[in-house]
């Protein structure tokens, strides 16, 4: 049991893909998206509450779990463009914009412990759409800055390298 | 060209018009101790610059930016007694020859004065911040 470090560089990294299995951390074609400040993973389960005439408590059951994927970066331009050299992977090839901006499903995964397998470490998968982005650029902040998100389809689900 | 070279081509030009003050491009500019500026009244020394570079973002990848402030001095000394009726001028052709330096996300010049004796010296500071 020890906390996660994230302060190596190379441990907690956004990944893209127009597949599943491209979208594997360790898979050579995967899309990193570089500069991220942050990343957070949101779920969050629907509910419903109710009451009851034998009781002073609202009870709840849930409904459908909500799941976003949210970051904020810095732009890099052959990710946010994208790539016309990348020929194996789609998100790559195209970039964040336009993938976000033609309504494309992408998958993704996000490392919690690294990308490598001797790392053996979890990561999420799933799939979504890409939306939020919101490049903003000012003297102050020097250089092009964009929040970001991935709506999810579905579930997230826990893997291990 | 460093920054302290654009300066002092700036200067140079700034104060073609002035023919009581001149600028020196030498390095260091002091002889034993005491600084060239209290003994060559009317010149110009421009310090060498100095950087301070600090990390501007982070990022999880490490792809971090920095941003350098750069500062450079310079000194010029007057009579106290008889100063230059253009020292205002001059003073003002000095502060604004920052605006040579291009790419940065800031600027900055400013001068204090301190008087010795009869000798009136104008320390300019010239800031520069690029990413």
């Amino acid at each position: 049991m020890a906390v996660i470090n994230v302060t190596g560089g190379d441990v907690a990294i956004l990944s893209l893909g127009n597949s599943s299995t491209l979208a594997e951390p360790d898979n050579a074609a995967v899309f990193q998206i570089p500069l991220l400040q942050d990343v957070s993973v949101s779920t969050a389960p629907g509910t419903v509450r109710y009451s009851t005439l034998d009781s002073t408590s609202s009870s709840a059951f849930t409904t459908v779990v909500e799941n976003e994927i949210t970051f904020n970066m810095l732009l890099d331009d052959d990710a946010f463009f994208g790539n016309a050299g990348v020929t194996d992977n789609e998100v790559a090839t195209n970039g964040l914009w336009s993938t976000s901006n033609s309504k494309t499903e992408v998958f993704f995964s996000i490392s919690f412990e690294g990308d490598t397998t001797a790392s053996g470490g979890y990561y999420l998968e799933g799939k979504g759409f890409i939306g939020g982005l919101a490049p903003s650029a000012s003297i102050d902040g020097a250089v092009w800055l964009s929040p970001g998100s991935i709506i999810v389809n579905g579930d997230l689900t826990k893997q291990t390298l | 060209m460093a920054i302290r070279d654009d300066l002092i081509t700036q200067i140079t030009t700034n104060i073609a018009a002035h023919s009581n003050v001149s600028i020196s491009q030498e390095l260091p500019f002091d002889q034993s101790g005491i600084p060239l500026y209290d003994k060559n009244m009317g010149v110009i020394y421009v310090d060498e610059q100095e950087l301070n570079v600090e990390q501007l973002y982070r990022t999880l990848d490490q792809g971090n930016v920095n941003q350098t402030t750069t500062t450079v001095n310079a000194y010029l000394s007057v009579d106290a007694k008889n100063e230059y009726s253009d020292i205002n001028t001059v003073v003002a052709n000095l502060l604004i020859a920052r605006n040579v330096v291009t790419n940065v996300t800031e600027s900055n010049s400013d001068y204090e004065t301190e008087i010795t004796d009869d000798v009136i010296t104008y320390t300019f500071e010239y800031n520069f911040i690029t990413v």
